[in-house]
């Protein structure tokens, strides 16, 4: 055996050691632990042994085996863009009055996303058209006909709005979610206008649809502060029971109750308020999981709600004189009048912005503010650093334009399967797997004898490879992709069908074993490549166009094919050359 | 062991005309089958609701209809699925919200009834209902006018002021067909006697974006491998790879169309992987055409292809055979898609090694013969009827 044998066959085993070691995960993931536990990435790194590789190289199973929701979410964004142009329509006219331009009356096409200005007096449309076009620069100019003058937003500012809908809606989505404890949860965006959810182990489809399918309810409502010690009081005439976490923490002279859980503060106060009042909760931001809340406090609310999102017209962060970052926010005419009511009768009280009955920002009211524009300032700095302080500012501003401009969200696809049935086709998947591969297994060895062996032994490899390799890329094992595993066995045996016929055509042109061997791979090399090659541009596609269990089945199968060249030439190839060559044979068993 | 003991020596070419002909016929039967009589379309791209129950007792597919019909639940189509003691049915819905045209006239009539209701719009195929008001609505009132009326409603949104001032509109979001299968079913027991397995729920317009991609997937795929087909081998291999190909899917998507079996995204992936698999055996022939004509030049072509297609036979039939094999075990245990992908996937390596053989060699040397007479010159492989080498 000549040196290079020596180092492929060193490779082949290191290969085949690596990908066992590297199943361990998997394996403790899927036999040892429990069910209930087998997302929770922290419980198997405890469980693992210290040598064996990372926890999340696990082989995951998909919604479809281990149970759950898969669902996708359309979010209406030209159903937003209309409402936002006639907004602005709206605004322009409002501009125009105030500055004394002129009058104009402002109508909106919401097919063509067009505002179609017209002016009483055609000869101050010039001067109109000047000054607007110059004021609002997210529309462009479509066309001027006299007094009429139609008015388009920009495209850029169009696809801004449009991502930002979407961010919106994904962002109000994952606060919902954290609110009601789901663990395991997988948001992300898909193409440009959907919003995927993973919601595994979860059974219900109507829940989560009501969960996350409804739109965003932004309230401004008063902030109870006639007596500030209710809290306090309220914990020493009835202390909450034993075991309990709920404690008295104090900030700005107002004592609230504080609680890891945002049920038991729920539950502790029920019952003690007055009817006209609520117990709303905010929630205290984990500072090492952005999207977690570490606990809760309560703040006493009226109940009734006097403005709500739908009066917003805007919201932005911004940085003031003094460095500190502020969110500006702005309301429609009608909001406008009754947040000046409302500021006028409340000065020195705070008003709490709530979003889907949490408490975002209690500011006080400084004083009566008119014009429909109100500034809110981030607090103090505190213990954050000044990019996180604006970050708030700017994760408020996200949060107040979800209820601004709910771009409405509808539900485009949900798959729910129950825990029972993943576990069924788990069992009906595995047993086809071992059937599929045990009759190839079977046939290889009888039809071609030794060198089915070693077909046998590469393809068992190929197998260990594929979930290692699933494993690695952090994939999903899906229903399909079972499906796709059997067939790239199929497949990746066909390699060795093709060589074998090969050695055997050789051997019966009277070459020698050894010859016919090199011959067999030699020639075969090419064939096996190009059909590979075919196989996996018809794999990588049905990876970019597939979504959910279709992926798992592509990516199963793509991992198979380049493994399978693997195995099926290198590996095969090292052993049969170890058989004619080291020993010297002048026969081979095909 | 041996497949093949000897050398076959069959005259594939000499019988190119009859197959192309059947062939060609079979596939324009199918594809004028899909245009009038049309697949049997899944949720995946009909868009609907599938809902998969397990009952904890013997029950027949007759009675659990009639319990849905009893719970207000009409058109829904109730089927077996596993071994009848499993007592697991799909229950399939057409509609995807309970918003139908009935409920959609009853609703209508209450919400009308509110008051100075005008505009009132109903959109069946997104399940909501539009309207304006003159004056101020409770969210609460309308949800319980319009679930009165029958409607489940899963959401009241408030759009707001109209730009005129002239009122106020509103949207009612009904809830979905899933919903209701539970609270029909359920109706008048104590506890449900069965379990929800398995809900697929496609909304209308998901369920056209998902068939336009699977369609536009097949063609990005073919066009990528003939392109690669035809920068690997001579470019008059292409075409007949592509036929094959074409030949092979249209096959496949017969499969679908005769057997009525679900037309979904699980059918799209096995006629891609096809598309991937077929061009395999093309592949394994041409190699060997392309040797042989090194080999032997100067015979003509369509002898050579016979040479070259009789000498891979073995393996042809080897390695459609392992393939078939591994299938088995999908075969037996594999219940809905996946079954209907394997007997599918079985149908494609059935057809792809005939039609490696018989529709792409042939328009190989079809399409040297054009060339042939095109220049002027005789044809390798046209003016000898090919005899077997």
């Amino acid at each position: 055996m000549d040196r290079g044998w020596w180092w492929k066959f060193g490779l082949i085993v290191a290969v085949t050691l690596g990908t066992i070691w590297f199943l361990i995960p998997s394996y403790y993931s899927l036999a040892v632990m429990d069910r209930a536990q087998r997302n929770d990435l922290a419980a198997l790194q405890a469980r693992l042994p210290a040598w064996a590789p990372p926890a999340k190289y696990r082989l995951n199973l998909g919604l479809d085996l281990q149970g759950g929701i898969h669902m996708v979410m359309r979010v209406d964004t030209k159903t937003a863009l209309q409402k936002r142009t006639e907004r602005r329509g709206q605004q322009i006219a409002t501009y125009v009055a105030d500055k004394k331009l002129g009058e104009v009356t402002v109508d909106t096409d919401p097919e063509k996303l067009q505002l179609t200005l017209t002016a009483k007096d055609p000869a101050t449309m010039d001067a109109i058209e000047k000054d607007v076009l110059a004021t609002f620069g997210d529309f462009k100019r479509v066309n001027r006909n006299g007094a009429t003058l139609v008015l388009s937003p920009d495209d850029t500012q169009v696809n801004r709005f449009r991502e930002e809908s979407v961010d919106q809606a994904m962002l109000v989505i994952r606060r919902r979610i954290d609110k009601w404890g789901v663990a395991e949860v997988d948001v992300r965006k898909l193409g440009t206008d959907s919003i995927q959810i993973s919601l595994p182990g979860r059974s219900n489809p109507e829940q989560a649809k009501e969960l996350v399918g409804t739109t965003a309810q932004l309230e401004f409502r008063m902030v109870d502060d006639t007596n500030p010690q209710v809290f306090a009081q309220m914990f020493q005439a009835n202390p909450p029971p034993a075991g309990s976490d709920i404690t008295v923490t104090e900030e700005g002279g107002f004592p609230q109750l504080q609680s890891k859980s945002r049920e038991a503060l729920l539950a502790y106060t029920e019952g003690k308020v007055p009817e006209n009042r609520q117990v709303v909760t905010e929630c205290i931001a984990n500072p090492l999981k952005k999207n977690e809340c570490s606990s809760y406090r309560t703040f006493l609310l009226d109940k009734f709600v006097p403005l709500t999102g739908e009066s917003l017209a805007g919201a932005d962060a911004s940085v003031n004189q003094m460095n500190e970052p502020e969110v500006n926010i702005a309301f429609d005419p009608a909001g406008a009048r009754e947040f000046e009511k409302l500021t006028e009768a409340g000065v020195g009280k705070r008003m709490a912005i709530v979003l889907d009955d949490n408490v975002q920002t209690a500011p006080n009211i400084n004083e009566k503010i008119g014009g429909g524009r109100a500034r809110i300032t981030m607090g103090r700095m505190g213990a954050r650093s000044h990019d996180e302080w604006l970050g708030e500012a700017q994760t408020l501003a996200l949060v107040l334009k979800a209820g601004a401009l709910p771009a409405p969200v509808t539900v485009g696809e949900i798959r729910q399967v129950g825990a029972s049935l993943g576990d069924e086709l788990i069992k009906k998947g595995g047993l086809a797997v071992l059937v599929g591969l045990g009759l190839v297994l079977l046939f290889m060895g009888l039809y071609y004898r030794k060198a089915g062996l070693i077909a046998d032994i590469a393809l068992v490899l190929n197998g260990l490879l594929i979930l290692a390799g699933l494993a690695f890329f952090n994939a999903t094992l899906t229903l399909p992709g079972i499906a796709g595993f059997v067939l790239t066995l199929g497949v990746a045996v066909d390699a060795n069908v093709l060589i074998n016929e090969r050695i055997r055509e050789e051997l019966s042109h009277g070459k020698t074993a050894k010859a016919a061997v090199d011959q067999g791979y030699d020639r075969a090399f090419w064939t096996i490549f190009d059909a590979h090659v075919t196989a996996l541009i018809a794999g990588f596609i049905l990876f970019f166009t597939g979504t959910g269990p279709i992926r798992g089945f592509a990516t199963t199968l793509i991992v198979g094919l380049l493994a399978s060249l693997f195995t099926s030439i290198v590996v095969t190839r090292v052993i049969m050359t170890y058989f004619v060559h080291g020993r010297n044979a002048q026969s081979v068993s095909v | 062991m041996q497949i093949l003991k000897n050398k076959t020596n069959f005259d594939f070419i000499g019988k190119r005309k009859p197959a192309i002909f059947i062939s060609t016929l079979i596939n324009l039967a199918i594809l004028v089958g899909i245009a009038t009589v049309g697949f049997n379309y899944g949720v995946d791209f009909a868009g609907g609701t599938v809902v998969e129950l397990k009952f904890n007792h013997p029950v027949t597919a007759a009675e659990v209809r009639e319990r849905a019909q009893k719970g207000g639940l009409h058109d829904v189509s109730v089927q077996n699925i596993g071994s009848a003691d499993e007592n697991a049915f799909l229950l399939r819905m057409g509609g995807v919200t309970q918003l139908n045209e009935e409920n959609a006239a009853k609703a209508k009539t209450a919400i009308e009834s509110l008051g100075s209701v005008r505009n009132v719009y109903a959109d069946l195929s997104n399940g909501i209902i539009n309207f304006r008001s003159a004056t101020p609505l409770t969210v609460e009132l309308i949800k319980k006018t319009v679930q009165d009326s029958g409607t489940g409603v899963q959401e009241v949104r408030v759009l707001g002021e109209n730009q005129g001032g002239t009122g106020i509109d509103y949207q009612v979001v009904a809830s979905g067909m899933a919903d209701k299968v539970f609270s029909a079913l359920n109706e008048g027991l104590e506890k449900p006697d069965f379990e929800q397995r398995r809900v697929d729920y496609v909304g209308p317009q998901v369920g056209k974006q998902l068939r336009n991609r699977g369609v536009m997937a097949l063609l990005y795929s073919m066009v990528a491998i003939l392109i690669y087909v035809a920068f690997r081998f001579d470019f008059k291999f292409g075409p007949g790879a592509l036929l094959a190909m074409l030949h092979d899917v249209i096959m496949v998507a017969g499969y679908y169309l005769v057997s009525r079996r679900e037309f979904n995204l699980t059918a799209i992936a096995a006629l891609l992987t096809i598309v991937g698999y077929s061009v395999n055996d093309t592949i394994v022939i041409y190699d060997r055409i392309r040797e042989d004509m090194a080999k032997y030049k100067g015979k003509p072509l369509a002898e050579v292809i016979n040479i070259a297609i009789n000498d891979t036979l073995g393996r042809t039939i080897l390695t459609s055979g392992t393939t078939a094999l591994s299938l088995i075990g999908l075969l037996i245990f594999g219940v809905g898609e996946i079954f209907d992908f394997a007997m599918a996937m079985l149908v494609g390596i059935l057809v792809g090694t005939y039609s490696s053989v018989y529709i792409a060699s042939p328009l190989t040397i079809w399409l040297d013969e054009r060339a042939a007479a095109k220049e002027g010159r005789h044809g390798d492989g046209m003016k000898h009827e090919p005899k077997a080498a």
